[in-house]
């Protein structure tokens, strides 16, 4: 069932030099490439989709079981399963010319040089990508970014690599698998990176106690959704308290009230992620939901609440 | 496909663990296309659970709509409890349909465990056809069997211990009466033990079959790559990035035995 509404501007929010309808985003890996879900959703109406990740080449992905539900949340082990760039460039970019809404390529690789050519690829075709977010927090793929973002220098030398490639918007995705998370969002910041997005999935582990079997095929995987929500909250206020550029914030997001802690928190615009799976109009319904909830507040608009929390210490 | 909003009719236990679960379900059943389509179920609003459970449809008559299902945990539990009337949101109708059941096949319809729905439906499905099929159902004792053994209308039993029908694995049944048919198809769904030791067979002695395959689903329409299948490169699928995997819910739950294979 889709709902008409007018979409209030005071809600659209910028970053870098682009202006988003509305901070509801819909997160890498759960939204596809952005053309399987409008069957069943009003996707014009999400201020942005981040596709899942594309690498160089095609990749499988990891075999099964890549899938489990665990309490108040699941791990998944996909293991990046995509088509690769050069037919996500022949396939997908032109059906993007028919979608309005905003569209941001996940980008992941293996080491410095995949990433550069990818990005170099999309540069050298028309295309309409807004941006790119720039997985380097995948907890699922061996040799993944991982390396990357665990460490801050290396963080900052990919950051600035890709920023001289390119003038569209920069977004490193920062992974909650490290010791400082800030430290590792101050070297995207400094070289060059227009937002950072925090926090791609927690490593985990789940094992079917009647077999003794593990449950992922991979044994650790990535946990997302609601069990994840208050890590991320956490991780968004230490970035928030230090970084100037934008934070997007991502983890286990399912209603507005839970959009308006990261905001509070200190986020700029905020991705849905497992909440998709269950119903890919969760963020179409979060964006009335939030519109009335911003009304009924004592905020203007979200940009006012950005970072707004109250500490009690 | 589509999510719906559903009123329950019916939720009775018809074996031992297993209970039918009848819906209002106009939309879903408008699109329906036949037996081995699945609906993911959201059996409760709350997020300790955030994913949808897939049951296969066992029958749908008019705008109503049935599954089967086995209790094996509190998910499954709470659906157990709930009550005529209750509101239960659907997704679906999804996934491919058996198919190249007609009267020129003698088809062998095959289910166990929780894989009852799609092969009870099909069985509906050639009764109301006219075609001449025999039912294999297997289950590890008396109370999970709630058909009757009847050999001689071709509907075989089995159970682990023996307390009703043929002791053994489906396995039993299908091979006394596999060379007394023509032209023989298979259809099965099941634990996937059961279909491995049915696709093995069906390869060996080159019958053709289509086995409706369980996957853990995160969401069932192809966003989250979770329910994939080891498949032979031989079949290219819709829904296959290379040449490994099928993603069960779109490209499946129906796969011909050859295209597939369980690790």
């Amino acid at each position: 069932m889709k709902r008409k509404i007018s979409i209030l501007p005071k809600n659209s929010i910028e970053i870098g030099q682009v202006s988003f309808n509305n901070p509801i985003w819909v997160a890498s890996g759960t939204f596809g490439y952005g053309t399987e879900a409008p069957e069943l959703v009003d996707v014009e109406k999400l201020g942005a989709i981040v596709t899942k990740s594309i690498t160089l080449h095609p990749r499988e992905g990891n075999p099964p079981p890549r899938i489990v539900e665990t309490s108040s949340g699941m791990i998944n082990s996909i293991g990046l399963a995509n088509i690769g760039v050069d037919k996500y460039i022949d396939e997908m970019l032109p059906i993007y010319k028919n979608v309005s809404t905003k569209i941001i390529m996940n980008v992941a690789g293996t080491d410095l040089m995949e990433y550069v050519e990818i990005i170099e690829k999309i540069e050298s075709v028309s295309s309409d990508l807004v941006g790119f977010e720039i997985n380097i927090s995948c907890p699922n793929v061996k040799k993944g970014g991982m390396e990357f973002g665990v460490d801050n220098s290396m963080t900052a030398e990919l950051t600035s690599e890709l920023r001289k490639r390119t003038d569209r918007l920069l977004i490193m995705k920062l992974s909650p698998n490290v010791s400082d998370i800030v430290s590792i969002g101050m070297g995207a910041q400094d070289a060059g990176a227009d937002a950072v997005s925090a926090i791609n999935t927690v490593v985990g582990m789940s094992i079917d106690s009647n077999s003794g079997k593990s449950n992922i095929y991979t044994t650790y995987g990535g946990l997302s959704g609601p069990a994840i929500k208050p890590i991320g909250l956490a991780a968004v206020h230490k970035l928030y308290q230090k970084l100037s550029i934008p934070i997007i914030g991502i983890g286990g997001i399912v209603s507005s009230n839970d959009v308006m802690e990261y905001i509070l928190a200190g986020a700029s615009a905020v991705q849905i992620g497992t909440a998709n799976y269950r119903d890919p109009g969760t963020g179409e319904g979060i964006i009335d939901e939030l519109n009335q909830t911003v009304e009924n507040s004592k905020w203007d608009s979200v940009k006012d609440m950005v970072g707004k929390a109250k500490l009690l210490s | 496909m589509i999510i719906e909003k559903t009123i329950i009719q019916s939720n009775n236990q018809i074996a031992e663990n297993i209970w039918k679960m009848q819906f209002e379900s106009p939309q879903i059943a408008e699109e329906y296309a036949g037996a081995g389509q699945f609906v993911n179920i959201l059996p409760n609003d709350d997020w300790n659970h955030p994913l949808r459970r897939p049951m296969s449809i066992a029958s749908v008559e008019d705008s109503t709509l049935s599954i089967i299902y086995k209790i094996f945990g509190d998910v499954t539990e709470a659906l157990s409890k709930k009550k005529v009337g209750d509101a239960i949101e659907l997704l679906g109708p999804i996934g491919n349909v058996f198919t190249k059941w007609d009267s020129n096949v003698f088809p062998i319809l095959i289910g166990g465990g929780v894989g009852l729905a799609p092969i009870l439906n099909l069985k509906d499905q050639c009764h109301v056809a006219d075609i001449d099929y025999a039912t294999i159902i297997g289950a590890k004792n008396s109370n999970e069997q709630f058909i009757d053994h009847d050999p001689e209308n071709k509907i075989y039993l089995t159970t682990d211990d023996g307390s009703i029908g043929e002791t053994g694995t489906v396995m039993v049944p299908l091979d006394k009466i596999i060379t007394k048919i023509d032209n023989p198809h298979i259809y099965a769904c099941g634990p996937e033990p059961m279909l491995k030791a049915i696709h093995d067979f069906a390869l060996k002695n080159e019958i053709p079959t289509q086995l409706s395959v369980e996957s853990y689903m995160g969401c069932g329409i192809g966003l989250c790559q979770g329910c994939v299948i080891n498949k032979n490169n031989k079949a290219p699928k819709e829904h296959s990035y290379h040449e490994k995997y099928s993603l069960v819910c779109l490209d499946g739950p129906i796969y011909e035995a050859e295209d597939i294979y369980f690790a």
